[in-house]
């Protein structure tokens, strides 16, 4: 790969319990693109994501062991600062998640918790958030609004505006898509497309074709095993491994 | 090819008889559960009709608000404004006390707790929940109002405050228990939502956790508003009962008088058919309206919010966002301003001017603290709320063992009292209390089960259920003291039943018959549908499925809520102090209709009526302490014994 790499995995492996749900997960995750996580349900696709920003932290009885680097340092080393790693990595989750509140306070959430405190500044961040993710021309009106009254694509896109707000390098998307409905799809898609040129995307689905659409990168993963890493072209025209080729095709799913 | 002929055949004629079986199990049903409102509707007959002559009499308005309370003076007075003020103002200081406490216990337990210190710490409030009214009550004037006078420096510490401390810590269960429920309910997305934005634990649990549950806490805090106007005979102990008004009115060390208390004490006392007798219907009536108010806004609010779960994305937010800014900046002065008052005059000067100091260095630093520290301090006071709570749970508890233990041997177990108590057992009351118990839950348990089931299995909902729920509500929020004298003038009087074990066993089964209704709706309803349709589909009758499928797996949540209704019923008092109860008896009861002992009765009376019996209140304590606290420790060890066998 040519781009320098922001995120790189070096033999990752992970249990829940007793259960193995990754094993020796080594990748490189380059700067600037979209990569895509696919495979079958249950592969670990988005148990590897949730390590990248380190949620798995709130799940009982997880042991981690390998080692993942962002910007080069170890994101597990004694004294990371959890909360700044996820500053820097946000995330956008499979269901969309909004919290109870208004449009407005929604995006605000993160700027605030970081200590932004000037109305003018959380005013300006909030409008150019909301506009980042396609959000601003419908909801511009209603800004004080629950963000709950939200359609699903909509509120889809304000937790990926709220995520932009707290200024992240690396986007983590955990199926974004997979509660909503074609046209919505459509336009986090779009979205999806522009957000690469300021950030790192990292995108799970369980969709082929969403993964050929939007990613340069795609890793395929089966039984907690990443199978086979590289760019999209290659992985859905010239497959190196029969089982990714057997995925792709449709052969088993 | 010939048919085989099926084995399963239904004829005609069985399937006309099973019909009917069906139609008469469901009338039987029905019936049970519309007991409920049929009670209710007798409760305000019967309170309106003993309490009818005294608002003819004297006029709603001067009894409401006439200033003196002088039954037994010439010429009589009945005003009650002075005990409705003293019930609103008790009310108020309990709430003072119990909700930062509760609140901060519910955090912990439902956000910083490790799953050990989880089993230690929930169990603990169960037990709390657990101790009888009459036992706070013994305790807050031993313990509590000496404290008190001894701290101020005052005459008497049977005040205002004793009462309010002791009624919050009486609260606190009902508190803690609603508003961890509503905090654990609050979907685990947010909290993963708020985390990946990079929020620490602490800005996620104040920004989006406790906002999130603040419905449900609101509701908690109404319930054990509701729990601590309803209390009788701890406040009755430890409030000092003048009827007057404080003053000035924040005198938090004045005695003051509960509208409850004036009945448990009175009501013994009165000739039936004066206008004093009258009078207390009155209150009772007042106290029963002031209730139902309090109680049936927690329903609204806990139904509101469980039908909001599943529209979700269309529910309007209770308080519209543009509101809530100056909404909140208005509490937050209030609160802080009743916070300053109540700290003054509750905390001796110094001690006072410390704590603002510090508050207010707190306050202003806040700013400059790194978010690391906020979160730091804040867990530090949460966890300090939550160790608080063990640590009265543990005072009170070791408080009456290590006082009662030396006393217990087993001639008080098995003689009859001596000397007015001072001397001798309490055989009889551990009997009479025992005897009430077993019929009020052989009433009771019947009859609530069969409305559950008629509640959750054979309706829908509708008009009637509606009907019947509200009823169940009702009861469930009525004072135990309002049910003594309903028993009293129904049972005893009207049915001419006299003072007597049944006319105590029925009323003690009215008062717990809607927990059972309650426990017994709540198992059922974990029971899954696909259980029941499975078994319709195969043709199986409505009552074969109840019977065969559904209840089966619901008994373990039957039983243990049964337990806790013993638990309870042991441990009333005013409910059975007009109705079934004598103070001294060297017998057992030989029938139904003869009075009895009983435990709680025997160590209320020992408590404020006996002097020189000390030795004996506390091993009458411990004994009817063990007796409750153990049931309740039955039904835990049940509840964790069935859950750990369904997870397999």
């Amino acid at each position: 790969m040519s781009e320098s790499a922001i995120i790189t995995t070096n033999n990752v492996n992970l249990w829940y319990n007793e259960k193995r749900a990754l094993e020796a997960v080594s990748m490189k995750i380059p700067k600037n693109t979209v990569t895509a996580l696919i495979g079958p349900s249950g592969c670990g696709k988005s148990t590897l994501l949730r390590c990248f920003n380190r949620l798995n932290d709130l799940i009982d009885h997880v042991k981690i062991t390998g080692e993942i680097t962002l910007d080069n340092k170890n994101i597990h080393t004694p004294g990371t600062d959890v909360v700044l790693l996820r500053k820097k990595v946000g995330m956008v989750f499979q269901k969309p998640n909004p919290f109870p509140k208004s449009i407005y306070e929604n995006v605000a959430y993160g700027p605030r918790v970081h200590g932004v405190k000037d109305k003018a500044d959380l005013d300006r961040i909030v409008e150019q958030s909301l506009r980042h993710a396609a959000l601003w021309d419908e909801v511009k009106d209603r800004l004080n609004d629950s963000a709950l009254g939200l359609s699903g694509g909509q509120q889809q896109r304000l937790c990926i505006a709220r995520t932009l707000a707290v200024e992240p390098e690396v986007i983590l998307m955990d199926e974004p898509c997979s509660a909503l409905d074609p046209i919505a799809t459509a336009k986090i898609e779009n979205l999806i497309d522009l957000l690469k040129k300021d950030y790192t995307v990292i995108i799970v689905t369980h969709n082929m074709q969403q993964a050929a659409r939007v990613s340069e990168y795609t890793g395929f993963m089966y039984l907690g095993k990443l199978i086979e890493c590289g760019k999209t072209v290659q992985i859905f025209e010239h497959p190196r491994e029969e089982l990714t080729e057997n995925y792709i095709t449709g052969r088993f799913g | 090819m010939k048919k085989v002929k099926s084995v399963v055949s239904a004829s005609e004629g069985t399937s006309r008889f099973s019909f009917l079986k069906e139609r008469a199990i469901k009338t039987l049903f029905f019936c049970t559960a519309s007991l409920a409102v049929v009670v209710v509707t007798f409760i305000l007959l019967f309170l309106l009709r003993d309490g009818y002559p005294i608002f003819v009499d004297v006029g709603i308005i001067p009894f409401l608000f006439g200033d003196t309370w002088a039954p037994t003076a010439v010429p009589t007075l009945f005003g009650i404004f002075p005990l409705i003020v003293g019930t609103l103002l008790v009310t108020i200081g309990a709430i003072v006390f119990a909700v930062p406490l509760s609140i901060g216990c519910a955090i912990y337990v439902s956000e910083l707790a490790s799953p050990r210190v989880k089993s230690v710490l929930k169990p603990a409030i169960e037990l709390l929940a657990g101790i009888p009214s009459v036992v706070y009550g013994f305790f807050g004037l031993i313990v509590l109002t000496n404290f008190i006078r001894v701290a101020f420096d005052v005459p008497t510490g049977e005040t205002w405050l004793a009462a309010s401390i002791l009624l919050g810590i009486m609260a606190l269960p009902t508190i803690i228990s609603v508003s961890e429920d509503a905090i654990s309910a609050v979907p685990p997305e947010f909290k993963e939502g708020s985390l990946a934005v990079g929020a620490n634990r602490w800005q996620t649990i104040s920004k989006v956790i406790v906002p999130a549950a603040l419905s449900g806490i609101a509701a908690a805090i109404i319930l054990g508003i509701g729990r601590a106007i309803g209390e009788t005979m701890a406040v009755l102990m430890v409030a000092g009962n003048a009827a007057v008004i404080p003053d000035p009115v924040w005198n938090v060390l004045s005695p003051i008088r509960t509208l409850t208390a004036t009945l448990g004490i009175e009501m013994g006392e009165v000739s039936v058919g004066s206008e004093h007798y009258s009078a207390l219907f009155g209150i009772a009536v007042v106290l029963l309206i002031i209730t139902l108010i309090i109680n049936l806004s927690a329903v609204a609010l806990l139904r509101y919010l469980k039908e909001g779960q599943y529209a979700h994305s269309e529910r309007k937010p209770l308080i519209p966002a543009s509101v809530q800014e100056p909404f909140k900046r208005v509490a937050k002065v209030i609160l802080v301003a009743v916070l300053i008052v109540f700290l003054f005059v509750a905390a001796p000067g110094y001690l006072a001017a410390v704590i603002l100091v510090v508050l207010c260095v707190l306050y202003f630093a806040k700013d400059r603290l790194s978010r690391k520290h906020i979160q730091k301090i804040s867990f530090g006071i949460i966890g300090a709320a939550a160790f608080i709570v063990l640590a009265i749970l543990i005072i009170i508890l070791s408080y009456i063992i290590i006082n009662g233990f030396p006393a217990l041997s087993w001639e008080f177990l098995t003689q009859p009292p001596k000397d007015l108590g001072r001397a001798g057992g309490i055989y009889p009351a551990i009997i009479g209390t025992l005897y009430l118990v077993a019929g009020a839950i052989l009433i009771a348990f019947p009859l609530g089960v069969g409305a559950a089931i008629y509640l959750v299995e054979y309706t829908r909902e509708g008009r009637i259920t509606r009907l019947i729920r509200n009823g169940v509500d009702l009861l469930n929020g009525t004072p135990s003291i309002v049910f003594g004298l309903f028993g009293f003038a129904f049972i005893v009087l009207y049915l001419t039943v006299g003072v007597s074990l049944l006319a105590g066993q029925i009323t003690l089964a009215l008062m717990i018959l809607p927990t059972v209704i309650r426990t017994t709706e709540e198992s059922l309803k974990n029971i899954p549908l696909s259980l029941r349709e499975g078994s319709l589909a195969l043709g199986a009758t409505r009552w074969q499925t109840i019977s065969k499928v559904v209840i089966p797996p619901a008994v373990p949540g039957i039983v243990t809520g049964a337990i806790l209704c013993i638990g309870r019923a042991a441990g009333e008092t005013a409910p059975i102090m007009f109705t079934a109860v004598v103070f001294s008896s060297r017998f057992l009861p030989t029938s139904e209709f003869q009075p009895v002992m009983a435990l709680p009765y025997h160590l209320f009376i020992l408590a404020t009526n006996v002097p020189g019996a000390s030795a004996n209140q506390y091993a009458t304590a411990l004994v009817l302490l063990i007796l409750v606290v153990g049931m309740y420790a039955i039904a835990i060890i049940v509840r964790y014994h069935f859950q750990k066998k369904s997870r397999g």
